[in-house]
């Protein structure tokens, strides 16, 4: 393993919370502050996402609420230790953290794709099962119970008339 | 002996990539007092459960998730 061969360039993710004494627009600059110390690390940025105000699950430095934004970017492993070192001494962003993220090859995304079609399909199945399921409960239970107490109660009335006539009949003996 | 539901895994059976950032499906993962639960407990595969902590401890770091409840 010759370290030449390996890539310099790494994918990394970054999300990062600024403090709530920023207003709204003020975190937007401070966004781009922090944009622009990738960029002057020979940094790309691939995708930015915005998230917005939110509140903290604790509170960080006596914040409770705080701005969150998400990056990715193209850069050089040997230029992320001074972007991180830089981040972690500016008192305009609360917390951040880097995260090496793979990006998928297009073979695994074909994978992916085979996946997922098989999992639809079966999830179709088994729908249509449980309907199929369905629909024999639904015939076989209420045949039954309607047939059943009504033969019972026919049983019963028979019964009745019968055990009457018989007492009737007794009683007409003594 | 077989009245319990065999379990299967949740990110196996989705195809799903385990997500810092989806605090919702980490709270499947978490008890009441914010601890993660065991794979046996949840179902989730030990190649998925080793990504689940990972990935429930980036959420805390990120205050996206508590660490101990109130």
């Amino acid at each position: 393993m010759s370290k030449t061969k390996k890539s310099t360039i790494g994918h990394y993710e970054m999300l990062f919370i600024m403090p709530n004494k920023f207003t709204e627009d003020e975190a937007k600059t401070v966004i781009e502050k922090v944009e622009k110390t990738i960029a002057d690390g020979s940094g790309q940025i691939t995708s930015r996402e915005y998230w917005g105000k939110k509140k903290l699950a604790y509170e960080i430095k006596h914040n409770s609420y705080g701005y969150y934004s998400l990056c990715e970017f193209d850069l050089e492993k040997n230029a992320l230790a001074a972007i991180d070192q830089s981040l972690r001494l500016s008192t305009d962003v609360l917390r951040h953290q880097i995260i090496i993220k793979k990006s998928k090859t297009e073979e695994e995304l074909a994978h992916d794709k085979k996946i997922n079609e098989k999992i639809v399909a079966k999830k179709a199945e088994e729908e249509k099962e449980a309907k199929l399921k369905e629909k024999k409960q639904a015939d076989t239970p209420e045949a039954t119970p309607k047939a059943a107490p009504k033969k019972e109660k026919r049983t019963d009335m028979k019964d009745l008339d019968e055990k009457l006539e018989g007492i009737l009949s007794a009683k007409d003996l003594i | 002996m077989n009245n319990k539901k065999t379990k299967e895994c949740y990110f196996c059976v989705n195809n799903l990539e385990v997500d810092y950032k989806d605090t919702r499906t980490l709270k499947r993962f978490i008890n009441f007092y914010m601890k993660i639960l065991p794979g046996k407990r949840t179902g989730v595969c030990a190649w998925h459960q080793r990504k689940l902590a990972t990935a429930i401890k980036r959420s805390r770091v990120m205050a996206l998730l508590s660490a101990t409840h109130k």
